[in-house]
Formats: structure tokens, sequence, C-alpha cells
């Protein structure tokens, strides 16, 4: 019996320290990462002060986006709908402007970004086994889509930029401290690692009550001033419903020829008039600004209004609303949706309540 | 190959365990189903080519990714043929020869005899798993270089567009097809030690087979369940599709050398367990 149990317990004696060593290691290594970060302190106002100052015409770097908004992940519907391919392609279902950008936003994404001052950027989004490319170089604006073998391309003009940017944590920060005002207490959180490098954590608490938004977390370079990461919270919750950070970024301007870009041969190349349709820019988000809306409130209560027949709505989305008084109600974690009954979209990152009063006020 | 020192011997002892790896390898390819392993391997690529010339080529989107470029491109027959043989095909005849290591000899009763030769168990079971390194390194490259011979006999070869939408030359687009087969032989190591443990547990080599391939399945369902997203990065599974990075311009390394540090990690734990079973082992038969 002896001789059974010391040979069990010599057995597997290897496989116990290797287990452990591995466990040890993965465990280990985030925190080292993390390990003895102090930076100068700093106010909240001196590092604003720090990002509104920054000097940074060029940079590159990886980003991971996560987000659990509490819709299903509309990308992973898709895969799993056909395998390695996707059948709904034929559909043209979605393929629109909207439900590429929900899709954008949704699901859980690596991109690369490059920039080389204000001319030139590139978001080159990692899918598994495709890639979406957002190419701006100059005056040329290009877009492809390798799934669909794709390319849109916008010629600018002079004092037309196309607003927001490559999406990546600089410009979704620039988004948010756009708001900083006194609706919004701003606080600087401990010091912390981002992308290897250490930064400030400068917090935008809405003071606002009728707002979704609990929190938003600007992780901002404490040497550079460029913002590393945003995190954005639901109010009563701590863990962060989207976040957007890069996992390595560098300071060297990147490669001349990351900016070139010639639709490969067989490509369809869709010319599109910037000023005519916006359709070059639906990989951004606020294809419902590209409307032209109205908006109603300001900062945090801010609620976009889209008139009657000018926003389709996937009609993936449409299905998972419920009916509240006034019409359908879109809820995520971070923004509501109403689809009212005479064909307006109100939507805005607010309480129902306020969006049905937005909606009975007009 | 082990680097254990023993001072006295070290030379001779290594000796001895080359030749061991090489008899290992020559029994190893000198049987009829290694090679019938590598023939069905062979004939997804001769499938995928034969069948997109005999049809007027799939619409775009529908099948496996790239397989509307194959009648364009003869090179994406590997690429394509790489994707079909991920999920069950390669870790199918990985599993049938990592988990005939150990086990085939018990059952055969031939690994009383190796023990008796002056090989220490814990490099009969580095042998034995670098044979089976090496049949996922000439399975990968079979399904490649049959894939690249098929596409060239049968379509046109030209310079291929990456998934950034640039568009690379002949030569650079074989590199990056070996860099595929090496990223796939990569994320195979993992499952091969696995195999390597599941063998040394039973003296049906047929037992272990099934459980290694079992093992891959399984991990690549959970990793199709969002609900259990948090072991996602430490599923055996996770990066398998992510030889794709290797087909962006420029060529994305991450992916790669995360799979590196995860299949290590399979390496070493299922390594460990595999020896501990191993060195304790009664070999009875």
């Amino acid at each position: 019996m002896t001789r059974t149990g010391r040979k069990s317990w010599r057995q597997w004696t290897p496989a116990a320290i290797a287990a452990g060593a591995v466990g040890a290691a993965a465990l280990v290594a985030p925190f080292s990462a993390n390990a003895a970060v102090d930076l100068p302190d700093k106010t909240a106002a001196e590092v604003l002060a720090l990002v509104q100052e920054k000097d940074v015409a060029a940079f590159s770097g990886t980003v991971e986006q996560t987000s659990n908004l509490g819709l299903p992940d509309l990308s992973a519907l898709d895969a799993a709908g056909g395998g390695n391919g996707s059948p709904n392609d034929d559909d043209g279902g979605d393929t629109s402007p909207a439900s590429a950008a929900m899709e954008l936003v949704t699901g859980s994404h690596t991109a690369q970004v490059y920039v080389n001052g204000p001319d030139q950027s590139r978001l080159q989004v990692l899918d598994q086994l495709e890639e979406r490319n957002v190419i701006r170089n100059g005056d040329e604006l290009w877009y492809y889509n390798s799934d669909e073998n794709e390319a849109l391309h916008a010629t600018l003009g002079d004092h037309e930029k196309p607003d927001g940017g490559t999406q990546a944590p600089h410009d979704l920060a620039a988004h948010f401290l756009e708001k900083v005002d006194p609706s919004t207490e701003v606080t600087v959180g401990s010091d912390r690692m981002v992308a290897g490098r250490a930064v400030y954590d400068l917090i935008l608490t809405p003071r606002s009550a009728e707002t979704l938004v609990g929190s938003v977390t600007v992780a901002v370079d404490g040497e550079t001033g460029l913002p590393l990461g945003v995190a954005v919270a639901a109010a009563g919750s701590s863990d962060p419903a989207f976040s957007s950070a890069f996992t390595d970024i560098s300071y060297e301007a990147p490669d001349e020829s990351l900016f070139a870009f010639t639709p490969p041969d067989g490509a369809t190349v869709t010319e599109v008039d910037p000023k005519d349709h916006q359709r070059g820019e639906h990989t951004h988000k606020e294809t419902a600004e590209a409307e032209k809306p109205t908006v109603i409130g300001e900062g945090w209560d801010a609620v976009v209004v889209v008139p009657a027949g000018q926003q389709q709505i996937p009609e993936e989305l449409a299905q998972l609303s419920t009916p509240v008084d006034g019409g359908q109600l879109l809820s995520t974690t971070l923004v509501n949706v109403l689809l009212a009954d005479d064909g307006r979209v109100l939507a805005g990152s607010v309480t129902v309540e306020r969006l049905q009063a937005v909606a009975a006020g007009q | 190959m082990s680097s254990k020192t023993l001072s006295s011997s070290t030379a001779s002892r290594k000796s001895v365990g080359w030749r061991f790896l090489g008899s290992e390898l020559s029994v190893l390819f000198r049987r009829r189903r290694t090679w019938a392993l590598l023939a069905a391997l062979a004939a997804i690529p001769v499938l995928i080519a034969v069948a997109v010339k005999l049809s007027s080529g799939p619409p775009r989107g529908r099948g496996p990714a790239f397989l509307d470029q194959v009648s364009q491109n003869g090179l994406f027959v590997a690429v394509v043929a790489t994707i079909v043989a991920i999920p069950l095909f390669l870790p199918l005849t990985v599993g049938v020869v990592a988990g005939d290591t150990v086990a085939g000899e018990a059952s055969t009763g031939t690994l009383r005899y190796l023990l008796m030769s002056p090989v220490a168990r814990g490099r009969l079971l580095a042998v034995k798993y670098a044979g089976a390194v090496v049949f996922c390194l000439a399975a990968t490259f079979t399904v490649g270089s049959v894939g690249t011979l098929m596409g060239a006999l049968l379509f046109p070869v030209g310079p291929v567009t990456t998934l950034s939408g640039t568009t690379i030359d002949v030569t650079e687009s074989l590199v990056r097809i070996a860099l595929v087969c090496l990223y796939v032989t990569l994320s195979l190591l993992g499952l091969c030690a696995v195999g390597l443990f599941m063998s040394t547990l039973t003296d049906v080599p047929v037992g272990a087979m099934a459980a290694t391939v079992v093992a891959s399945v399984v991990s690549q369902v959970v990793g199709q369940l969002p609900q259990l997203e948090w072991i996602h990065p430490w599923l055996l599974t996770h990066y398998w599709l992510g030889f794709a990075d290797l087909l962006r311009d420029p060529v994305v390394w991450d992916s790669f050398a995360a799979n590196a540090v995860l299949q290590a990690g399979y390496i070493v734990v299922f390594g460990a367990l595999a020896y501990g079973r191993f060195s304790t082992k009664d070999v009875l038969a």
C-alpha cells in the first residue's frame, strides 16, 4: 500500500511542478509588467493639459478592443451561421454600413494603428482570416475589406477632414475629453502601465443622473500625453462595458509604404463622393451623425434624434428591441435606442425615461 | 532532444540518443500507415483543386475562406487546403501518430526490449516525441506542397493578394506558404504532447489515439462557446487559425509568438505528466 502510495506521488510530482511553474509564469507575467509605476503626481487639470499639449506626430501600435454591451456578439452570430465562410454575405444584409458599424462596436477586435502626422493614418482591423483597412494618405481615403475584396475610395477636399479618425484609443479619448465641462467630475487614478508605458488614469465621472455612463477612464501616457486607452463603465458597474487600449506602442514614424494603397486586381472599387453620401465613413460608429440628425441636450445627456426614414435599423437589431411607451427600445449597457412609433430614431447614453421625454417633447 | 548532461558518458549517450532518433524515424516512415496518413492529407488539396477546376468556381463568400480565389491563383490551393485540414484532418493524423508512440510499443510487446537498451526512460520519451514532431512537420508540408503543386498544375500562378489588399510576388508567396506550414506545425506540438501523455496511460494504442483526437475536438468546441470566453486563451486550439496573420502585409507576428508560448506551456505540462507516468510505469508486456 505504501509502495503504491509513494509511487503515485512520485508519478505526478514532475507534472505538478511543471503545471505550477506554467501557472505561476502566466500569473506573474502581467503583474511584473505592472510593477512599480510611480509618475510625478499631477492634478487632473495638469493631466488634461498634458493631453492637450501633446506633441506626438507619429506612432504605431496594436489596439485591443472589447465590449460587453449586453448585446449578442453579431460577429459571432455571423460566424456561427456559416462555419468558415459567411454565407449571409449573399443577402447583402451584413454589408450595410449600419450593421458593419454595429459589428465593429460590439465585437472584440484587434487592430493595428499607424499614424504619421495629421494626414497619414491607417487602421488595420485584424479579423480571423479577414482584414479591413481604413487608410488615409493625404487627400486619399481608402477602405478595403478582404472578405468582400471590395475597396471604397474617396478624395478629400482641402477643408474636409474625416471626423473620428482611426477610432483608436487616442481618437476615442478626444471624443470623451471634449465632454469635460462642469457636468463632469475629473479625478486622477493611480498610476499604472499600459502597453509598457507608465500612464496617468484620468477618470471622468458624469454628474448627471440621467446618463447610463458610470465613468470613463482615459489612460494618458505620462511622458508623451497620448491617450493609450479608454474604458467606459456603465453606471453602477465597475467592470468596463467597453474598452479600447493599446497593447503595444512605438513612437517611431511608421514606414511610408504602409500608407500607400493600390486596390488589388479583381477588387470591386467604388468611388465615393465624401460630400454626397459619407459612405466612405461607414466604418465609423457615428453613422447616425453622418445623416445630419439633430442633437438635443448637451454633454452626457445628449440625445441624437434622427428624422423618420433616414436611418435604417438592421433587422437583427430590430428583433432585439422590446416594446415600451412610444415605440420600441433597444437597450444596451451604455446606449439606449428608441425606435419611436412615428419613425424617428432617438439614441443616447441616457435612460429610457429621458429618451421618452425627448420624444414626447418634440 | 533532451540535453541532460551526465558528465561521464555524455558523448556516447548523445550519440545513442541520435541513433535512437534515427531508428525511430526510419521505423515511423517505413510504416505503411504513416504513408497512408500522409496520402490522405495529400488528397485534400488534390480534391479541392480538382473540384474547383471542374466547377465554374464558387461565388464569393461561400465555402472556406480564399476558395473563390483559387481559380485565379493556384497558390491559394495550399492555403485553402490548410484551412480545411486544420480542424479535423491534421489533429486526426497527429493523434494517430502521437497516441501510438508508447502504447503501440507496449501493445506489441517491444517496449520491454526498448527499455533494455542503455537508454533512459526520459530519453526514450523525448525521442518518441521528436518522432511525432517530425511527423507533424511532414504532415503540414505535405498539405502545403501538394497544394502548391496542384495549384500550379491546374491554375494560373501569379502574384498573390494579401489580406491587406497589397500584392506580393510568387517567391514571397511561397515563403509565406512555408511560414504557414511552420505555424501549423507549431500549433500541433501541444497536441503531440497530449498524445504522448495519453499514450503512456494505456497499452491500447487506439484508446490513446481516440483520446488525443477527442482532446482537440473538445478544445475547439469549447472555443466556440462565448460563455466560456475566460478559458479561451488557455485552449490548445486557440491560435490554430491565427496563421492568417502571416498573410497580412506587413506580417503580424503576435499570434505566432503567442501560439509558441501557449504550445510550450502544453509541452511542459503534458511532457512532465508523461514523464512522471512513464518513468514509474511497470512495463509488463
